[in-house]
């Protein structure tokens, strides 16, 4: 039976323990062994610039991911299975096209002479002009949109897990709607929120291309840092440093999400 | 104090009638935001000209013919069809021989095993390009079709293996001891009996894989050359340097790609239930 484990375990051992003990060594050694990477990464002032931009670009997008995300779980909770099911399909859409696509379309939406900026000229006067790419703005709504499904699916399932009787024993006593979301569906479903807002953060915290194609130069992660270091100052070592970083702060926030609820994640940013 | 309790049910009343219809319009507006990308690039592939407008000034299948002409675009694209089929074959059977061996074994670890072989899903991309393309040129196969299957199947094979646990789970085992009974050797039960059981999984997992290799930017951007280059990747650059309209059909293309994806999978998982 091991048998059938050895093949992936091999390949696992060549492709992935060998090259990340590569990216290690090279954040100690590289150019020689001393700890100065990873000091250069904790003093720099642009370091911790993006350090910060990062975590904050991050934050941001959670909550406002959550924002929107809560209001479509209820109302998708709401419905009876057949139209939950078709109604589903408008987050798995999403869900399943590249995140190039979606990049693509916000530069269309967003920009200059985007759809946004028109709808704006023709309410508020030909002089308006909104700034929504290349900046916080863009970044956010380009997270916010690649993170929404990730955080539907972790709010549903809380929320299709509660017990229906609480409710109704809730509706019997006289309690409205609201009354009975305030005092029972919300706080039930807080297992929910809380995986959502942690698989959020570990997604964005590694991000790549929504800052890279819809942020400007402020808006630079730590993903967009260790790419400037391989591909223009040709700094090994550093960009190692930063992957590391990376890796043992999404590692900690992955083993929290474990703890929580024993289930999987996808990232493909 | 009665008219004070008076005046906090009235608004608490008028809170509670508003409640539901709140809600659902911030619903509506989640919805609309959710499918706005997808509904936009379609109606822009229309568009004539050089010019990315919206709505698009004239209609027609201009920038089609540009995408499926250009010999760069059709070569990135076969690029990584050709990836992610491999992609999906070698991740396939890796992932569905080791889930295997792990659901129907006991031993010290498996648990810590299993956790190990499912970390890439929570490894941001960026630190995994590092470690690929910092290991890849030691071998001398940056910028090589192997190296970016390799690297997709290191990303898609965890997947494989959660979706070929859920599939494995209703596997009587019983069958399988039926069938060891009667004589039948490990790979003759695994064909025979295990295999059928579980093909909606199987085409759960081969899509799973393909569609995650077929959208893989990242990675791919930092192991790949002018001459393995996949279609994100050029994607990536067009979008980054200058925004050729030819996107927008690209993109549409892709949509209609996604939603076919969606479909099917809906469909398999209901006849799975």
């Amino acid at each position: 039976m091991i048998a059938f484990i050895v093949p992936l375990a091999v390949f696992f051992a060549a492709f992935f323990v060998l090259p990340l003990a590569l990216v290690v060594l090279a954040s100690l050694f590289d150019p020689v062994l001393t700890g100065s990477n990873y000091q250069e990464v904790f003093t720099s002032a642009l370091y911790l610039r993006v350090l910060r931009s990062t975590l904050e670009i991050s934050g941001l997008s959670t909550i406002v991911t959550l924002l929107i995300a809560y209001p479509v779980a209820y109302h998708l909770y709401k419905q009876p299975p057949r139209q939950r099911t078709l109604l589903m399909t408008l987050v798995l859409l999403p869900f399943w096209t590249s995140i190039l696509v979606k990049s693509f379309a916000f530069t269309v939406l967003l920009g200059q002479d985007g759809i946004i900026n028109n709808i704006a000229r023709a309410l508020f006067g030909p002089d308006t002009a909104l700034k929504l790419l290349f900046n916080r703005p863009g970044v956010i709504v380009g997270m916010a949109h690649y993170l929404l499904p990730f955080m539907i699916f972790a709010i549903l399932t809380s929320l299709l897990a509660q017990n229906r009787d609480l409710r109704r024993a809730a509706e019997v006593m006289g309690a409205g709607r609201l009354k009975i979301f305030r005092s029972i569906t919300l706080p039930l479903s807080m297992p929910g929120i809380i995986a959502g807002c942690l698989i959020c953060l570990v997604l964005s915290l590694g991000m790549f291309v929504t800052p890279a194609l819809l942020g400007g130069p402020k808006d630079m992660m730590l993903a967009n840092l260790v790419e400037m270091h391989v591909r223009q100052t040709l700094d090994w070592g550093l960009a190692a440093a930063l992957a590391v970083l990376l890796v043992i702060m999404t590692g900690a926030l992955s083993a929290i999400i474990s703890h929580v609820r024993g289930g999987g994640l996808g990232s493909h940013g | 104090m009665a008219a004070m309790g008076k005046r906090t049910l009235k608004r608490s009343s008028l809170a509670e009638h508003w409640f539901p219809a709140l809600g659902t319009v911030a619903a509506i507006f989640g919805y609309i935001f959710l499918v706005l990308p997808s509904l936009i690039v379609i109606p822009m592939s229309f568009g004539a000209g050089s010019e990315l407008v919206f709505p698009p000034r004239s209609y027609s299948l201009e920038l089609y013919r540009q995408y499926f002409q250009e010999s760069t675009w059709m070569a990135v694209t076969g690029q990584s069809v050709k990836v992610g089929l491999a992609t999906m074959a070698a991740s396939l059977v890796l992932g569905f021989s080791a889930a295997y061996g792990i659901s129907r074994t006991d031993f010290r670890g498996k648990g810590l095993l299993t956790v190990f072989l499912l970390s890439p899903m929570f490894m941001p991309h960026i630190a995994m390009a590092l470690a690929m393309y910092l290991y890849l040129s030691r071998l001398g196969l940056v910028g090589t079709t192997y190296g970016l299957v390799a690297a997709h199947t290191l990303v898609t094979v965890p997947f494989v293996i959660v979706t070929a646990f859920a599939g494995l789970r209703y596997v009587d085992r019983n069958l399988e001891l039926a069938a060891a009974t009667m004589g039948a050797g490990r790979l003759r039960i695994i064909w025979k009996v295990v295999l059928p059981l579980i093909v909606p999984s199987i085409v759960v997992a081969s899509l799973f894989a393909f569609l995650l290799s077929f959208d893989e930017v990242v990675i791919s951007y930092f192991i790949s050359s002018v001459q393995s280059e996949t279609l994100p990747v050029k994607m990536y650059s067009s979008i980054h340097w200058e925004i050729s309209p030819v996107l927008a059909a690209i993109s549409s293309l892709l949509t209609v790609l996604s939603f076919g994806a969606c479909v099917a999978m809906s469909l398999l998982q209901r006849n799975d239930q």
